[in-house]
């Protein structure tokens, strides 16, 4: 098949971004996205915010919500600019982080629970739709601009790369897979963000990047958006002159970024304001956020203002009467934004975990530690571990010293707008550096962050599909394993240990497959059987058909499997068939777990249901 | 009636200009001004909403901006149309900057502290709002007071020479004032309209409890 174009979408918590490479003449834009900005009124935007709101049917006049792509019987819901900015006012109808919802691993994403805990009387909608709707609008979007710019694009031309974070884990990955099939693309390749945006940064340095890193390199991916941060480091070696890129680790999910520190510097003024005798309502303080926004731009961007002017406007019509005015203070803006988030503590002061709350509100798991500094401890630490697993990866980064406690990285790529401030971008190279015995840690140049995920997207995709330019090597981010109930006689207050079978290693490459041979499992046809499913991003060097002793203690459970064994001719209903394990990951990146039939070819796909408790 | 919204957008921006030299050198003295101000904010509203009113130009005339004749808009334009797009501009630097509420209040009721923070909301949101839909620079890039060059053959509406005019291009002067001028326009469209009213500038608001 021959690929006319590469279509790059990032698919992000909060903003989403459509890039397009035209294989024809190489050249890689920006798609922008046509969407609602008003009652009645459309434009195109560069970015696609992440936001649907569900109307109250008497709210808006009939009908005025219809996209240039609509057949008239459309969606109720609405999509983007609108609706993030029209819900913010009207809480209960705005479904925001969608994409968090569906890597919770206490929620059903297919449930219509959001907006979540609200009252209203219209249907409420699932994290899955929900991220299906954005595509949807991508889509449609993207065949609409460019059919006005003239070109015709038929969506089974072109290779669609979609990206997830690199911390999703394989559940959520697929849920992401499944709603860009049921928003009509076709064949997507799922890539990891952080590795995105190094695509990114390889393009936009052009031929230059060699001469930036070299073989020994460590790269930190350093990726916080608006609400969530995401750390990879790439190894960079040398074999027969080229280089070879690998990716050797990824992080958690940290709901945490730049959001939160337009938030709390928000938070900050109104404490100020209260002290003052004025207080501000809860519209007032949406705009006093964004002002707060604005102010931290400026004063990080110009070192020479001491303070930047708020004015948060009056709600009613009297603006002169109404108009409160303040101002950020740099030493305010440094001690909330810089040594809030980004101090410069140890190596080894990791974040205090939430976990142990015992009763716990469902919800978004946020990060209850807002130090990006100690997240960045933690990621560091759990890579040192994850690297010393394994032979392969200790020899790849010349076995490093565990007696430092992590491992070093020796550059950093930024990316994300919060990194758009150059003083919060020097103060994570001092806290590389403190943490380094002083050796400073370099940071790669020629980046422009904005929009880079979409863009290195489309680029990859371009890469794969004219097998020309760098790729990094990947594969599996984490090892899996499958819940074994251990059978030993019942003690009363003991609750025996689940033992955990490895069915894929970390690192396991696109187009492999491999069946774990000497544990058989007995399926009775006719029934469903449940297992439940583990992963881990630190132990690189397990192997498949390893058995772990204690499955909760050394893994997260990642969601629950179920293979569902219709009767089939040759194996009589009620009867126990003998199955092994069958681990795939596709050429696409997928990875599909089967239950092969021991005496034959017969095999049964295994899905993923997401754990709810 | 694309035209007019440019017109509206040069008006702002004078408006704007006029709003940062008052807005940003308060200063006591700047009393004295204080007629002239109030004189030339009601007199730019005047002008605005002249231009709204009777600048009504068919919408087949737009078709010359060229970001607009990319971007054919597919919905049938109603008898209404080019006012509702002039409505529907106001209304984004209304949402965006509050200009309405600022040139409808009545100045003299505050305090030069008070019509500064104000202005500081109407400058960031109009700013932003004209600097998102229009590609504004200025005609010349020199700073303004340097000797410059009218090169033969420049656009006779992008130049206003005043003083002593005889002989051919190029002409050298001092240039006064920059100038602005648009590269591409990217509004928002109105998709539909109701043929016996205009939309609303700011629909009032109500808080349900």
């Amino acid at each position: 098949m021959t690929h006319r174009f590469s279509l790059g979408i990032d698919l992000g918590t909060s903003n989403s971004a459509v890039a397009l490479t035209d294989l024809e003449n190489d050249e890689t834009a920006i798609v922008d996205v046509t969407q609602i900005i008003g009652p009645n009124q459309v434009g195109e935007k560069p970015t696609l915010p992440s936001a649907l709101y569900i109307p109250h049917h008497d709210e808006f006049p009939e009908n005025s919500f219809t996209l240039p792509w609509d057949d008239g019987d459309g969606k109720t819901t609405i999509v983007g600019q609108f609706a993030r900015q029209h819900g913010a006012l009207v809480p209960d109808r705005l479904v925001t982080s969608a994409k968090s919802w569906l890597s919770n691993p206490h929620m059903d994403p297919r449930k219509q629970i959001l907006p979540w805990k609200s009252d209203i009387e219209e249907d409420k909608i699932s994290a899955f739709n929900c991220s299906r709707f954005y595509l949807e609008h991508i889509k449609d979007g993207f065949l609409y601009a460019e059919r006005t710019e003239g070109r015709e694009w038929d969506l089974a031309d072109g290779q669609v790369v979609l990206t997830v974070p690199a911390s999703f884990d394989e559940a959520a990955r697929h849920l992401t897979a499944e709603a860009a099939e049921a928003a009509g693309f076709h064949d997507v390749i799922l890539l990891e963000e952080p590795q995105a945006a190094f695509y990114a940064w390889t393009s936009q340095a052009g031929a230059e990047w060699r001469s930036q890193v070299g073989p020994g390199d460590i790269v930190l991916v350093c990726d916080l958006g608006g609400g969530t941060a995401d750390f990879s480091l790439i190894a960079i070696t040398e074999s027969e002159g080229t280089l070879d890129l690998e990716r050797i680790s990824v992080g958690e999910h940290i709901l945490l970024g730049g959001d939160n520190m337009d938030l709390a510097l928000a938070y900050t003024l109104r404490a100020k304001l209260d002290a003052e005798g004025t207080s501000i309502d809860d519209w007032q303080f949406l705009a006093l956020v964004h002002a707060a926004s604005t102010a931290k731009v400026a004063l990080f961007s110009d070192e020479s203002l001491m303070a930047a002017p708020i004015a948060v406007p009056s709600r009613g019509s009297s603006l002169m009467g109404g108009t409160l005015s303040t101002q950020l203070e740099r030493s305010t803006l440094e001690q909330v934004a810089l040594d809030g988030f980004f101090p410069l503590t140890g190596v080894t002061d990791l974040p205090q975990e939430g976990r142990g709350a015992g009763l716990r509100e469902l919800g978004l798991p946020y990060a209850s530690d807002p130090v990006v500094s100690k997240h960045l401890a933690r990621f560091l630490t759990r890579s040192l571990t994850n690297v010393r697993a394994s032979e392969g990866l200790k020899s790849l980064v010349g076995d490093p010293d565990s007696s430092k406690g992590f491992l070093a990285p020796t550059a950093v790529l930024f990316n994300g707008g919060v990194f758009n401030a150059a003083p919060i971008r020097q103060r994570v190279l001092d806290l590389l550096a403190s943490w380094n015995q002083g050796r400073p840690v370099r940071e790669l140049e020629g980046f422009q962050p904005d929009l880079a995920v979409a863009k290195g997207a489309s680029f990859y995709g371009r890469n794969r599909v004219t097998g020309k330019g760098i790729r990094i090597k990947a594969g599996a981010a984490r090892s899996y394993y499958i819940g074994l109930e251990t059978s030993m006689p019942a003690v009363p207050g003991f609750k025996p240990p689940v033992k955990a079978l490895c069915v894929v290693p970390q690192g396991m490459e696109e187009g492999s497959d491999l069946v774990i041979e000497g544990q058989e499992f007995g399926l009775v046809t006719g029934q469903t059987a449940d297992f439940r499913f583990f992963s881990s991003e630190v132990r690189s060097g397990d192997t498949p058909g390893e058995i772990l002793p204690d499955a909760e203690r050394e893994l997260d459970e990642t969601s629950a499997l179920e293979v569902d064994l219709p009767p089939v001719e040759g194996f009589p209903e009620g009867q126990a068939v003998p199955v092994r394990i069958n681990a795939v990951v596709t050429e696409l990146g997928n990875l599909e777990l089967w239950m092969k039939h021991t005496n034959s070819d017969h095999r049964w796909k295994v899905e993923f249901q997401v754990r709810t408790e | 009636m694309r035209a007019v919204s440019i017109i509206a957008a040069f008006v702002l921006l004078a408006l704007t200009t006029l709003l940062i030299s008052i807005g940003l050198n308060y200063v006591p003295q700047a009393e004295a001004y204080e007629f002239h101000v109030k004189v030339a904010i009601v007199a730019i509203a005047a002008a605005l909403l002249i231009a709204i009113l009777f600048n009504r130009r068919p919408a087949a005339e737009t078709q010359d901006v060229k970001a607009e004749a990319a971007k054919p808009v597919p919905i049938p334009v109603a008898a209404n149309q080019a006012e509702a797009e002039v409505v529907s501009f106001l209304a984004t630097l209304q949402e965006k900057g509050r200009l309405v509420d600022f040139l409808m209040d009545d100045v003299t009721a505050y305090t030069d502290a008070q019509v500064g923070a104000a202005a500081r909301v109407v400058h960031a949101g109009c700013k932003a709002a004209l600097k998102e839909h229009f590609a504004i620079r200025h005609i010349r890039d020199e700073a303004e007071g340097a000797s410059v060059s009218v090169p033969a053959g420049y656009a006779a509406d992008e130049y206003r020479l005043v003083g002593k005019i005889s002989g051919e291009p190029p002409f050298s002067g001092r240039l006064v004032h920059a100038g602005w001028k648009i590269d591409s326009v990217k509004l928002p469209r109105v998709l539909k309209t109701s043929d016996d009213r205009l939309p609303a500038i700011a629909p009032a608001e109500v808080e349900l409890k």
